[in-house]
């Protein structure tokens, strides 16, 4: 049955070359997005260029870095053209350290309790709230629950932090680490964190031929009737760029032979 | 001296940018036709534009354009070859991309369109060199689904498509397709050699 409306949710444009298309139109305001990738397959890339662009449309944005130190992370990201260290030192792009985060909480243990997760999830939406963030990374959700023990605790940090800055009118990509991300495997670290997310682009590589080929997937978008289809991401100087995967391009296919 | 085939030219000033063209050649004339193709699109039409070689690796073709007097700035090349031969990658020009395999064809898809975006030429084509050098490593039902994303892409942006092969050594399969997505046929590989 379609639905007795035309009703479509307003868009956060990611201005990432492809991924808008794939999303039909962007992802939908104020949705959490689980971005789910293997090692090296451009999840940071991705996520950096997020906050870039809209920041370049005079929105203010936050990243959270938990996997390498800030410096390091800038360091990595001035290499892209699409990236301005203007757009730091004007507060547009805010980043923040997760062990600095810890330090001013006096969070030293090495795990985390109910009330330790909850003092994360009010500090980090108070900077959103006072900052006005509308794009916010946090890089990653993986290394961040590693301090948190249950897979309960885990779920109820993810809900409570998203649907508060879902509030806050905050659109937030969850980077999360994975070891494979072939049709087997599992879309995040805990099991949890994909039930939570409105949204799940996984990221990976495909082989072909001994040749590691990068690709984006988008599994899940709630408020979108976007692609699922895979496609081939090249990091170029301008960003992310996206086309359709071949798809007879597949390892192993030996249908892709004509005749057979 | 190079004679270059002057019909070339007055078949290229008849099609429009959005044009896809399937330049056939033979294996002897190859490096003639693909230069007449060439350099009325620089010298005539001042468009600038992508060369991607998988037959040879960029340096040498540079230096074969050099040789006859083909103007090589207004050209990036994207070379799938020299990449694969550990080495091959240095180099004193700036105008070469290297993608490390010809089987990487979203790769140089996504190179390509990066070049459009970067380029400062209003007007721009894309030369494939060769579709018989990628049958090499790709399976022809991927190759034929490929030309057909690769012609389209480039024509949606009015982008002048230009694809070589030898059809003598491309794919039944894929020379079929070929026949079909393009817009325009330059035919120059039945040559007859004396």
């Amino acid at each position: 049955m379609l639905p007795s409306t035309s009703y479509t949710r307003d868009r956060c444009v990611t201005g990432v070359h492809g991924l808008d298309e794939i999303l039909r139109g962007g992802i939908p305001y104020g949705s959490t997005v689980l971005c789910s990738g293997t090692c090296g397959s451009g999840k940071t890339t991705l996520a950096m260029e997020f906050l870039v662009r809209g920041s370049m449309a005079g929105e203010a944005c936050a990243h959270f870095t938990a996997t390498e130190p800030s410096v390091k992370l800038l360091e990595n990201i001035r290499q892209f053209q699409f990236f301005d260290m203007q757009l730091v030192d004007s507060g547009l792009i805010n980043v923040f350290d997760m062990d600095v985060l810890y330090s001013w909480l006096g969070l030293t243990k090495a795990t985390f309790e109910l009330e330790d997760v909850h003092a994360l999830i009010k500090a980090i939406t108070d900077i959103v709230n006072t900052i006005g963030v509308t794009r916010l990374v946090i890089d990653s959700v993986t290394t961040l629950c590693y301090k948190i023990k249950s897979e309960q605790l885990i779920r109820d940090f993810l809900f409570t932090l998203g649907k508060k800055l879902a509030t806050l009118g905050c659109t937030t990509i969850l980077i999360a680490e994975i070891t494979s991300a072939t049709e087997n495997a599992h879309w995040s670290s805990f099991g949890v964190e994909e039930a939570i997310c409105d949204g799940i682009l996984v990221m990976g590589d495909t082989e072909r031929m001994g040749h590691l080929i990068r690709f984006l997937q988008v599994v899940k978008m709630r408020g979108s009737a976007h692609s699922r289809a895979k496609y081939a991401l090249e990091l170029t100087p301008l960003g992310v760029m996206l086309t359709p995967m071949l798809k007879w391009g597949s390892i192993g296919d030996k249908s892709s032979q004509w005749g057979m | 001296m190079i004679e270059f085939d002057q019909r070339i030219s007055e078949q290229l000033s008849e099609v429009s940018l959005n044009s896809s063209i399937q330049v056939r050649v033979g294996t002897s004339n190859a490096f003639m036709v693909t230069a007449s193709t060439i350099l009325p699109l620089i010298e005539m039409f001042d468009m600038g534009g992508v060369y991607i070689s998988a037959s040879r690796g960029a340096v040498e073709i540079i230096e074969a354009f050099e040789e006859i007097g083909m103007p090589t700035e207004r050209i990036h090349f994207i070379d799938l070859v020299s990449s694969g031969l550990l080495g091959g990658t240095e180099t004193q020009y700036d105008n070469i991309t290297f993608i490390d395999s010809p089987i990487m064809l979203e790769s140089i898809l996504l190179r390509t369109m990066y070049h459009m975006r970067t380029t400062p030429y209003e007007r721009n084509f894309v030369i494939l060199d060769s579709v018989n050098a990628l049958a090499i490593y790709n399976e022809d039902r991927m190759l034929a689904e490929y030309l057909h994303t690769f012609i389209n892409t480039f024509r949606q942006r009015e982008v002048l498509t230009v694809i070589i092969n030898v059809p003598d050594q491309t794919p039944p399969g894929v020379l079929a397709n070929l026949d079909l997505y393009c817009t325009d046929l330059v035919d120059r590989g039945q040559v007859v050699i004396h």
